[in-house]
């Protein structure tokens, strides 16, 4: 490649396209959203890691733990949480199917990122349903 | 020609793909198989345990089936988790930034997956 041994400055490289220039689409914005959700899910475990070892301890550190999930931003954290474990797992199974060469076409595409979005949300409402009515 | 005397293979390995990329993306499905049945079992055990005090939490969590769910849930998901916040780091940063943010992912998906696993094993049998 450099084999001229002379000290010219080297052009600079041309540079591939990035997100910017592109139209948004959904399977776009739910390829940031499975990633977001991923990183989202790493404060989740941080959530849980806190709950068990709140719960490892004694009444007063679970009192601590107990009183902040039960309040708005906690439990609007945990229904998060629940949400974003959902819509990565149905992100999951949408990536699986793409590895297996299945719903890379335009109309199934489309339809398995709306069912993601929906079913993500479906899900995790579904959950704290049960969660709250059936006891 | 060459300034130096290191092969070209030699210069390459553990910069990009070099025959070792398969296994974290093998790694990377395989725990996502995993975690789709131990993520529902998961949510189940949270919607049990959001209506319990203290006493009634650690006896449901010290049950054998919800502490070893527990335990696969928190080990495969924080290995897969920090796979994939790799791969995020990798994709967005740089340089040193990119050192650091691998140390810190790395360091931080230990400590949680072992702060969890202790826990669960603290509660069923203290």
């Amino acid at each position: 490649m450099a084999s001229t041994g002379t000290a010219e400055k080297p052009r600079p490289r041309p540079l591939s396209p990035h997100a910017t220039i592109y139209r948004v689409t959904l399977t776009m914005a739910m390829s940031i959203a499975h990633r977001i959700t991923g990183v989202g899910l790493y404060i989740g475990v941080a959530l849980l890691a806190w709950f068990l070892l709140a719960l490892a301890g004694d009444a007063t550190t679970f009192a601590t733990f107990s009183s902040f999930i039960r309040s708005l931003v906690g439990q609007l954290l945990l229904f998060g949480f629940t949400w974003a474990l959902f819509h990565h797992m149905l992100g999951g199974v949408r990536h699986a199917l793409w590895d297996a060469g299945v719903g890379l076409d335009h109309p199934l595409r489309e339809r398995l990122a709306q069912g993601t979005l929906i079913g993500g949300f479906g899900l995790a409402i579904i959950a704290w349903i049960i969660g709250y009515v059936v006891r | 020609m060459q300034n130096s005397y290191r092969t070209p293979l030699g210069r390459v390995r553990w910069l990009g793909s070099a025959r070792s990329g398969v296994e974290d993306s093998w790694r990377m499905r395989l725990t996502a198989l995993a975690l789709i049945p131990l993520s529902v079992a998961f949510v189940v055990m949270l919607l049990s345990l959001l209506h319990r005090d203290y006493n009634g939490a650690r006896a449901y969590l010290g049950e054998p089936l919800h502490a070893v769910l527990m335990l696969l849930f928190v080990l495969t998901g924080v290995y897969h988790t920090e796979l994939g916040m790799r791969s995020v780091i990798v994709d967005y940063l740089g340089h040193h930034t990119r050192e650091w943010a691998l140390i810190a992912n790395t360091c931080a998906a230990v400590a949680l997956g072992l702060a969890c696993a202790y826990a669960v094993l603290r509660i069923g049998f203290i």
